[in-house]
């Protein structure tokens, strides 16, 4: 059931890049077509990676619209956000060790909260960053360029750190 | 405990990874937007992902139990942190099963305790360890996983279920010991035996007044004494035939559980020999400590893979008392329990063997060379089968389904045309 979701949920998000009008519409839509096909592949399989690659595929359909596009600003990118975070969840979901949850009827109700309250804070997190992009006016210049890349990196690199620490306790 | 990282984690990291340096290398922050999500996601995991210890405590109903009867099992579960997700599975083994969904998914919250009611059926006889718990916490977030397993289990025995036997095979000579057997010799008891004439010293309670009159001269009566007799149970270990769920094992055990319980009723020493790759052995006494003995030990008998030559030497000598009955209860598969019984025979016990039919699970086979195999085995079978019958041991067939009762009165009508050999 979540499965399928999952995957209805990815070929609703594949759509909205591969049927824009644009240049590279076949590179959009063929990365269309491999990410929900690899999704969906990756969930029947219960294969972690396979949906993993699913959803970078299904990001860079997404990302060909601006090579496409130039320099206009997707106001709909929160709206990806929160879809894309939904399919990674449903397909996750899916893949977890069958087990009934006879003496918790709730955990299911809950757990749909805790997903709609996630996807929101998605959208709501997307909708920050663009805004505050729309509001940058001008490049920041070499230093603020700099400063970004290692924020990324140090993000990414913080939250490898955590999760290293987390799997060795 | 043991605690790891799911797939989950490492992909959103990817993706977020992805997603920000891709964002950075096309100046595009929508990109940006798309990864967010996940690294906060994954940030926030991992800082209230804490490490968690499942505890359990298991209580039965009882430790006791008859094959294919209910023992309920009651768990409290209880957990150091809060756990969004719980996956418990209590480990039953093959031979216990349960009605109630194992495992199951619970959520616990901070400081609860969780009963659980476990109704569990016992399928088959044997000591089982329940009560053990293998769990699986998942946070919240699902990034992190910890897996442990309690310990701690009670120890559950359950009983082979009886056979339903009504009369006893009765060994060809008693023992000194009061009992419920009429011996075969004369002596004190109720039984009437016959009529012989008056000697001195005989009381004048025993004077049969009938004959005395009709004869002219006191005669008395003569009567058989009640005696106990030794019984010793002889249960082949070296291998058995299995298929599903039974084999001849079971319906030795079975037998023999059956056996005991009814030769103690009648006052008679009962002893066990498990004969296979691990010797086991309870010398004949009387009681109904022994039974739970025998029953104790019957339910340690298992089918060890063993390649050493064994005979009767190995027993001790005590183990087969003198003038004992031995019941011996084999599926006739291995060369070593055969030589056994014949040597027992020839050693002069008063012996009869059950034959735990292994038929019913060996199929017939489908090619022309496998049924002509197994039409040789079963004449080879039969051939032995003869060869007991020669030496004055009654053999007979019990198989699944067929009354005990049946197979005891078999070997009665064999006993009462036969005769005793000695050499």
């Amino acid at each position: 059931m979540t499965g399928a979701v999952a995957v209805l949920a990815a070929v609703g998000l594949a759509a909205y890049p591969a049927a824009q009008d644009i240049r590279l519409q076949p590179l959009s839509l063929a990365l269309a077509v491999v990410g929900v096909f690899v999704l969906a592949l990756g969930v029947l399989a219960r294969w972690p990676a396979a949906i993993g690659f699913g959803l970078v595929s299904l990001g860079g359909t997404y990302a060909v619209l601006f090579a496409a596009e130039g320099s206009r600003l997707d106001r709909l990118a929160p709206g990806y956000a929160a879809g894309l975070l939904l399919v990674a969840e449903l397909a996750f979901w899916s893949i977890e060790s069958r087990v009934p949850a006879w003496s918790d009827p709730e955990l299911a109700i809950w757990r749909l909260a805790r997903l709609g309250l996630a996807c929101a804070g998605a959208a709501v997190l997307g909708a920050v960053v663009i805004a505050d992009s729309a509001a940058a006016t001008g490049g920041g210049g070499l230093l603020m360029e700099t400063l970004g890349v290692v924020a990324a990196i140090g993000a990414i690199a913080l939250v490898a750190v955590l999760a290293r620490r987390h799997a060795l306790e | 405990m043991k605690r790891a990282a799911t797939g989950k984690l490492r992909v959103y990291l990817v993706l977020a990874g992805l997603g920000l340096l891709a964002a950075l290398a096309l100046g595009r922050p929508e990109l940006a937007a798309l990864a967010a999500p996940f690294a906060v996601f994954v940030a926030i995991g991992l800082a209230v992902g804490r490490p968690v210890e499942v505890k359990a405590a298991a209580e039965l109903d009882y430790e006791r139990q008859l094959e294919g009867r209910l023992v309920t099992v009651l768990l409290e579960i209880s957990a150091t942190e809060p756990v969004e997700r719980l996956e418990l599975l209590l480990d039953l083994g093959e031979s216990l099963e349960t009605e109630a969904p194992n495992p199951i998914l619970i959520r616990l919250g901070r400081g609860e305790r969780r009963e659980l009611e476990f109704p569990v059926r016992c399928a088959r006889w044997g000591t089982y360890e329940v009560g053990n718990v293998v769990w699986r916490a998942r946070d919240g977030f699902g990034l992190l996983v910890s897996e442990g397993r309690t310990t701690g289990g009670h120890r559950l025995k359950v009983y082979p279920h009886g056979e339903n036997v009504q009369r006893l095979l009765r060994p060809l000579e008693t023992q000194a010991f009061a009992g419920n057997q009429v011996a075969r010799s004369r002596g004190e008891g109720i039984e009437f035996a016959d009529l012989r004439p008056f000697v001195s010293g005989d009381r004048v309670r025993r004077v049969n007044w009938r004959a005395t009159a009709r004869r002219g001269e006191p005669w008395v009566n003569e009567t058989h004494p009640e005696r106990n007799s030794d019984v010793v149970l002889f249960l082949d270990t070296f291998a058995e035939a299995r298929r599903d769920d039974l084999g001849t094992l079971d319906l030795s055990v079975r037998a023999a559980a059956s056996l005991a319980a009814l030769y103690l009723r009648e006052k008679d020493r009962v002893g066990l020999v498990s004969f296979g790759g691990v010797l086991n052995w309870l010398t004949a006494t009387s009681g109904t400590t022994q039974l739970y003995r025998i029953v104790d030990s019957l339910l340690d008998a298992e089918i060890a893979l063993s390649y050493a030559w064994k005979d009767l030497d190995v027993i001790p000598p005590r183990t087969l008392p003198p003038r004992a009955l031995v019941v011996a209860l084999s599926p006739l598969l291995d060369e070593r329990a055969v030589g056994a019984l014949i040597d027992l025979r020839a050693r002069g016990f008063d012996l009869a063997v059950i034959e735990l039919s292994p038929y019913p699970f060996v199929p017939e086979g489908e090619s022309e060379t496998e049924q002509l195999a197994y039409r040789l085995w079963r004449l080879r079978r039969d051939a032995l089968r003869t060869r007991y019958a020669s030496l004055g041991v009654p053999i007979v067939e019990w198989r699944e389904g067929v009354p005990m009762e049946a197979v005891v009165e078999e070997v009665r009508a064999f006993r009462r045309h036969a005769r005793v050999l000695r050499a």
